[in-house]
């Protein structure tokens, strides 16, 4: 393959070929003035990640240039690593995926396949892939993606050019994902890259108290469809099962509501009982049982049938977690 | 103390015929022994003979194994078992039918078998899974259970298993870009709209509603004027007139431009439409409390043991056959030897093709009857 389409792809088997053929030492690439220019677009790489969601857009005007590219993914890999910040590992999977997709929608049929094949998505000559593949990586959040409004028949679906990038962008992420997670970078990298990594940290530490603080006061108006339909049900003494008391005492534990604050919600319930909703509440917020429970996640209120399908809205279909939404709905209304 | 009930599951497991699972000893097993509530986990066997033996010993009242296959499947926590993967199981119950209550437990067990059809014809036309990655099982109780074993669906996750779930349920259907509204001609302030519809052959859900709308309308045309006006009414928003106006205007010309995805001026098809969506899909949704698909660690009757409600065999339905399947007839272990029960409540059912109509009382029943009524607390066995 072309170095310069190498250079877009950095992460293909291909261009890591590419960077083992020069037979450098990672001393070298970490110290040597010739790779300055790759150590500069590692740290670019990796900063665009935090702050723009996206890699991408550095000069590919030689064939140094996308050498330098191609080696400066590596070097941007290695600095993530030792950031050692789950969260920030997926940010960055996502950043490159994000910046490989815009290439591939402008690449041939062919190269999709091969791309494709490289991260193991079965796809045939005519982009049907297999229902299985699909579920794994295309963003079945949106309605769109839905595995319901796509054309399934025997298994296999077709999609577009672009539908097939668009999956494809998913495939690298969680590829890139998982290699990150599995790396140990060498203790020499946290020496040459030490500002990079400790002004990295400080950010996302900024950024998790931001969230805290954005989480600001309780308050019901913020409350998912899910969580509002639940307390309504217990408010007109409608019958809740345990999973849906759980999920919203823990809910609203969760967003700083005591037991008290708690206990006035439910009283407007036709057959409330004080003592008994406390003893309730004060086991899932982990005053009795010593557990302080987390709520659960979107997929389990799904699960269990609690969630308001037909209620859910567009930051619903944002979130993977009721907390997400109450936190996207603080910030909107500042 | 061994029960009468008790005694005949000690006398078929002494000779079981149990269907194993793939992939068995990495399977967990559990189990509620006769006369307790508190179901016993974590149990592994390396053989089929230690399966057999299990059985042998402990006589369940109910036995179950994971559709999960795990590392260490006698492991107390999930962690420590080690999750590799797990069928796909469907499990259709007449708890979950709307309406299902008012109805006998042949007719629950009927309906839920409509119910399976139905998901059957998504399982093997929609996801293609082949004959050998299908199993379908009687559950012994108040329904049927399907297992998935394609190697493909076994390693995905619960989110990926609830868009199945929605698929097959027809959640998140985007019902709007199913009917569009078309202009076909405008001229100043006049606008022609025309509705289109998919065709009968697109694949995936276009497909299924596009031929069960013109199913519909052409039951319609086919059924006695009376018949029609009142299915047509029975559509919430359609009334008498309303009705009379969708059936005059029906005619096989009309049904032939549906073929062709045409609706022309039919603005009732809109109110219409979440209704021919429900009848295409299956009803599947679980109890909120109740583990459903989605779930990939979930505990399911073993096939071949016997339900401790009931003494039916939870009994494997081949593909071919579930149209003449009857469970009250084909799950039926126990024999014909007469046994002297007390009944509590008066019960008509048809087992094995004999009929029962029994007041409350002293009656001598065939034992596969009194297992089933004694297993329903419905009748103790004199002594």
């Amino acid at each position: 393959m072309d170095i310069y389409v190498l250079a877009r792809y950095p992460f293909l088997s291909e261009a890591k070929e590419v960077v083992r053929r020069e037979n450098v030492r990672t001393e070298e690439i970490l110290h040597d003035p010739i790779y300055e220019r790759a150590r500069d677009i590692g740290r670019q790489r990796v900063t665009d990640a935090l702050e723009e969601g996206v890699v991408g857009g550095y000069p590919v005007a030689s064939e140094t240039d996308a050498l330098m590219n191609i080696f400066s993914y590596p070097i941007a890999r290695m600095i993530v690593a030792s950031v050692g910040h789950p969260y920030f590992r997926g940010r960055y999977a996502l950043a490159e995926a994000k910046r490989a997709y815009e290439f591939l929608q402008g690449e041939s049929r062919d190269f999709l396949l091969q791309v494709a094949r490289e991260l193991e998505v079965a796809v045939d000559d005519d982009l049907r892939l297999h229902f299985a593949d699909y579920l794994r990586h295309a963003p079945t959040r949106s309605q769109r993606w839905k595995l319901v409004n796509m054309p399934l028949s025997q298994g296999w679906l077709s999609l577009d050019h672009r539908e097939l990038a668009r999956v494809l962008q998913n495939a690298i992420q969680h590829r890139l994902f998982e290699e990150l997670r599995d790396m140990r970078p060498p203790s020499e990298i946290s020496n040459v890259f030490r500002e990079e990594v400790t002004a990295i940290r400080n950010t996302l530490q900024q950024r998790e108290m931001r969230e805290k603080a954005e989480m600001g006061e309780a308050s019901v108006a913020k409350l998912p469809p899910c969580m509002r339909m639940l307390l309504a049900a217990i408010q007109t003494g409608a019958n809740v099962p345990h999973v849906g008391r759980f999920t919203l005492v823990s809910f609203l534990n969760a967003i700083g509501m005591d037991t008290e604050e708690i206990l006035g919600l439910f009283a407007a319930s036709p057959d409330f009982d004080r003592e008994r909703t406390r003893y309730q509440i004060e086991h899932i917020t982990g005053k009795v049982s010593g557990t302080d429970y987390t709520p659960p996640s979107c997929a389990s209120i799904k699960t269990w049938g609690l969630c308001p399908t037909d209620k859910m809205d567009a930051i619903c279909r944002r979130v993977n977690h009721p907390l997400s939404y109450y936190r996207i709905k603080g910030r909107r209304r500042k | 103390m061994t029960t009468w009930l008790q005694e005949q599951f000690r006398r078929y497991y002494a000779r079981p015929r149990i269907h194993f699972p793939d992939r068995f000893p990495r399977r967990e097993y559990a189990l509620i022994p006769f006369g307790e509530q508190h179901m016993q986990r974590h149990l592994a066997v390396k053989t089929r003979e230690d399966l057999q033996s299990l059985l042998e010993r402990r006589v369940p009242a109910h036995i179950y194994y994971s559709s999960a296959y795990y590392e260490t499947p006698d492991a107390p926590t999930m962690t420590e078992k080690g999750w590799m993967g797990a069928d796909l199981i469907f499990d259709l119950d007449a708890d979950h039918l709307p309406g299902a209550g008012g109805l006998s437990y042949p007719e629950m067990l009927a309906a839920v078998k409509q119910e399976m059809i139905k998901l059957l014809d998504f399982l093997q036309g929609d996801f293609g899974f082949g004959e050998a990655d299908l199993a379908v099982y009687f559950s012994g109780g108040r329904g049927y259970h399907c297992h998935v074993t394609d190697a493909r669906v076994q390693t995905l996750g619960s989110q990926e298993r609830r868009e199945i779930v929605d698929y097959i349920t027809g959640r998140g259907l985007d019902t709007q870009s199913l009917l569009q509204e078309r202009t076909v001609y405008r001229q100043g302030n006049i606008t022609q709209t025309s509705l289109e519809m998919p065709l009968p052959d697109e694949p995936g859900w276009r497909g299924k509603i596009s031929r069960e709308i013109i199913r519909f309308f052409q039951s319609l045309l086919d059924a006695p004027e009376e018949e029609a006006l009142q299915q047509l009414t029975q559509f919430e928003g359609i009334g008498p007139k309303t009705a009379r106006t969708i059936y005059e205007g029906l005619t096989p010309q009309r049904i032939q431009r549906m073929r062709q995805g045409k609706f022309d001026q039919f603005p009732y098809i809109k109110k219409m439409a979440p209704h021919l969506i429900r009848r295409s899909a299956v009803e599947l949704r679980g109890e909120p409390d109740e583990p459903v698909t989605a779930d990939v660690k979930r505990l399911i009757r073993l096939p071949g043991s016997l339900h401790g409600k009931t003494g039916l065999r939870v009994e494997h339905v081949p593909l071919g056959d579930i149209d003449q399947f009857d469970p009250l007839v084909d799950a039926v272990v126990f024999d014909d030897s007469p046994v002297a029960l007390t009944l509590k409540k008066g019960t008509a059912i048809s087992m094995k093709n004999r009929s029962f109509d029994l007041q409350p009382g002293s009656h001598t029943v065939p034992a596969y009857l009194a297992a089933l009524l004694v297993g329903r607390g419905l009748a103790t066995v004199d002594s």
